[in-house]
């Protein structure tokens, strides 16, 4: 233990080197812009920073890559709470307590929370990678496609909780949602489904454009309906960061502790990641926070669990990634590229033979969940007033800005048509209270369990016990049911006892 | 003065960028070629060359975008093996003639990998086990219809017949031979490097006419009697119709590229060949070549799955 601190001391000071110092910093900015704009997604942005560290020494590129990944995890938070565009898909349940906290008139309130969020996750992420690296590594091996299917299913069991009043309407949802994701040429067999002859819907339906179409813009449209008449708000200009105080957040422990353990799981295995995390913390704390009743309506768990969990992933993904060479995500597979450009290889070794990298990069991330903190601290006053520009203008801008992120995606027009369809989708599931929430799930988590689905299915000779028989992929699906029942049990449990109770009132009445 | 600018462009091409569709997504091996090339050609061309990762349906997409442009050379695309085998599916989105080849710039042969501890020791024995017991053996490829399968469907029609299990996800392909759910891994040996490297899986049978420097204990599937090479390769194509001056002014320029020592660098990482390019004319004949293997390797296996 002494001889990690003593690396870990070694690492900070190899930070302070200009290179390292200059790139953390760079990296920091660029990935928070790169998070902000739906459409240019993190993978993309870090992508395009890659050929830039070509030239750099091997450290001092692999900081800028995972800086740029830490705060990419964080800077879709503003546009989520903000206008309701979620910037990546890992921000969408960010939106659903985020938004509605900001337009109670709290929307510093609602950053404020994010920020102490993303700090936590990204400090008990650090601390990880540090203390777990190695033992934690081999985890990430004894995961196949049953416990990825398995680790999936339990993510779109969190639609109960996303439902709202109506289970029913919430189930119907869902399924409209991986409906919509099975559109196109199949994964597996390439076969065509659902495209009845149109080219367009050969090649599937975006996610990203139900995602941003039935928020972003279904937004707009609902508010388009009431004459852009709720007022500006007043004041909010004048409203500094509002951190939460120490007490409410120890109040929310649990939450947190939660939405940790969920995050680093989730990062640790091969096949999740942050936005599965993210969801599945959400989730988690719909079926067993003190407060899931008021989950949706604006409150501070919500806010807490998708943002500690996503930004807890980064770290996860980091293990298997030094230890082994394994990238769990598509950011981490960019990284790896950027270590075996320079010529160095990943794996059991790496914590003997590049020590003194190794460490200077966990220093690193520490440095870098301080900076985008920092960084998004003061962003936030001014990030706030654009509210109280009138609604009208800045909802053209939310508009502008789904338009671009859809396009800019694929770079096909054919996106932009889907985008105002699932717009109007958006705007008539408010209408008739039909939760968006579970469609978009469906959407962006229904391909990944298929094809897990499907993969366990060949490598099992199609034996749908396998996913019970296994351990890990047993324990989930087991948690999975016990998630789903839950809610059916609870509400039959509570009709019984209003039975009751009407059974002994009316005699005293 | 207005008038006479656009015959001026017309004379001095390239005059504005020159951008490259990836049909894949960032970060894997068509994008990080068509970012390297990018920067070494730049200078020669004086020009800059965009790469637009445009993905899906195994790079039908970004066919579909070349083709519905101009045939005017200023919109390039990675034409890879895997988009090539499409042709030997069912109906084709386009035909090769659509296509006017520039340049060939990587060739890599795949291998089969086993985990390092694997009880499998060498090729003799995973083919004696295949034979035992047929569809027993796992073996992780990138799916249905790819090149990977159909390697293993005509290893299937000379009696080892394995279960092939499809990974889209890279990260769950390796996973599944390193941590011992499949028995085996197709692959090509660059894209796996580090697991090489650092000991965690060992090459058993590549796949071409002879052995790689490289792994020179590792036997070739030719000498082996099995006659099937269907190297991974990645090049460079524009929509047919192209000026045939403004081809040859893009391959001549590729052939420069291959030969500076930073690309020889990246081919050498990638287990690539050494003679990996080809110009233009090569290129045409390389692409036919290669479909009527797939067709045969196809047609040695039987019927086509569905």
């Amino acid at each position: 233990m002494d001889g990690v601190a003593h690396q870990l001391a070694l690492g900070f000071l190899e930070l302070l080197s200009p290179a390292n110092a200059a790139s953390l910093a760079v990296g920091l900015v660029v990935g928070m812009l790169v998070a902000v704009l739906p459409g240019l997604t993190l993978v993309m942005g870090v992508v395009l920073a890659l050929p830039f560290t070509y030239g750099m020494g091997v450290t001092p590129a692999i900081v800028l890559l995972t800086a740029m990944y830490l705060s990419g995890t964080y800077g879709g938070a503003f546009t989520s709470i903000l206008f309701r565009i979620p910037g990546e898909p890992l921000d969408v349940p960010l939106l659903w307590d985020g938004y509605p906290m900001a337009r109670k008139g709290k929307p510093a309130q609602a950053l404020g929370w994010t920020l102490v969020a993303a700090l936590w996750g990204g400090i008990i992420t650090a601390v990880s990678a540090v203390v777990l690296a190695v033992p934690f590594a081999k985890f990430a091996l004894r995961f196949d496609a049953p416990e990825y299917f398995a680790v999936v299913a339990f993510g779109l069991s969190g639609v109960v909780a996303l439902g709202g009043a109506s289970m029913s309407k919430a189930l119907v949802s869902l399924c409209i949602g991986l409906l919509l994701a099975t559109v196109g040429v199949d994964d597996t067999y390439g076969a065509e489904r659902f495209t009845f002859g149109v080219p367009i819907l050969k090649d599937g339906v975006e996610y990203l454009t139900v995602m941003v179409g039935a928020y972003g813009l279904g937004e707009v449209l609902a508010r388009m309906e009431q004459g852009f008449a709720s007022p500006p708000m007043e004041g909010s200009g004048r409203i500094a960061t509002r951190l939460p105080r120490w007490a409410e957040i120890w109040r929310l422990r649990a939450t947190v502790a939660r939405s940790s353990l969920v995050g680093l799981l989730c990062g640790i295995v091969p096949g999740a990641g942050a936005t599965v995390g993210s969801f599945i913390a959400y989730g988690t704390e719909a079926q067993y926070g003190k407060k899931r009743d008021k989950l949706g309506t604006g409150i501070p768990e919500g806010i807490l669990a998708p943002q500690v969990a996503s930004t807890a992933t980064v770290g996860g993904h980091m293990v298997p990634l030094l230890a082994l060479g394994i990238p769990g995500s598509g950011a981490t597979a960019v990284i790896l590229g950027a270590f075996l450009l320079h010529g160095v290889q990943p794996g059991p070794q790496i914590f003997q033979t590049e020590a003194r990298m190794v460490y200077t990069i966990f220093a690193s991330m520490f440095a870098s969940v301080v900076g985008m903190c920092l960084l998004g601290y003061f962003a936030i006053r001014p990030l706030v007033r654009v509210l109280a520009l009138p609604e009208a203008v800045t909802s053209a801008f939310v508009a502008l800005f789904c338009f671009v992120g859809a396009y800019s995606a694929r770079n096909s027009t054919t996106d932009l048509w889907m985008i105002v369809i699932f717009g109007v989708v958006g705007y008539l599931f408010e209408r008739h209270r039909f939760p968006v929430a579970p469609m978009v799930l469906g959407c962006i988590l229904g391909p990944v369990a298929e094809t897990s689905f499907m993969t366990s299915m060949i490598a099992y000779q199609n034996d749908w016990t396998v996913f019970f028989r296994r351990p890990i992929s047993g324990v989930v699906m087991v948690l999975t049911i016990l998630a789903l029942a839950f809610p059916a049990f609870r509400a039959l449990r509570q009709r019984a006892r209003a039975k009751e109770r009407v059974g002994t009132d009316a005699p005293s009445a | 003065m207005a008038a006479a600018s656009p015959a001026w462009s017309q004379d001095h091409y390239p005059s504005r960028p020159i951008e490259t569709i990836v049909p894949w997504g960032p970060g894997g091996g068509a994008d990080q070629l068509a970012r390297l090339t990018a920067k070494l050609i730049e200078p020669m061309l004086k020009t800059s060359f965009p790469v637009v990762n445009v993905p899906g349906a195994t790079g039908a997409t970004g066919m579909t975008k070349l083709l519905s442009g101009d045939a005017d050379g200023y919109s390039m695309a990675i034409y890879i093996a895997d988009t090539n085998a499409l042709l030997a599916g069912p109906s084709p989105r386009w035909k090769l003639s659509d296509l006017q080849p520039v340049a060939v710039m990587m060739q890599v042969p795949s291998f089969l990998f086993v985990a390092e501890n694997s009880p499998i020791k060498d090729w003799a024995q995973f083919e004696k086990e295949a034979r035992a017991k047929p569809n027993t053996l796992k073996v992780a490829t990138l799916g249905f219809g790819s090149v990977d399968d159909m390697t293993l469907t005509y290893l299937a029609s000379k009696g080892i017949k394995v279960v092939e299990v499809p990974y889209a996800k890279p990260s769950e392909r390796y996973v599944s031979v390193i941590g011992g759910h499949v028995d085996a891994l197709y692959e090509q040996a660059g894209d796996v490097r580090q697991f090489i490297n650092s000991k965690q899986i060992r090459p058993i049978i590549i796949f071409g006419k002879e052995r790689l420097a490289a792994f020179k204990d590792i036997p070739s599937s030719y000498e082996l009697g099995y006659h099937i090479a269907l190297p991974q390769f990645r090049s460079y194509v524009v929509k047919a119709g192209t000026p045939p001056d403004r081809v040859k002014m893009l391959s001549d320029a590729m052939a420069k590229v291959a030969a500076e020592p930073e690309f020889k660098a990246f081919l050498d990482e990638n287990f690539a060949a050494k003679g990996s390019f080809l110009p233009a004319d090569k290129a045409e004949v390389y692409f036919k070549e290669q479909l009527a293997d797939m067709k045969t390797a196809q047609e040695a296996a039987g019927t086509k799955k569905p």
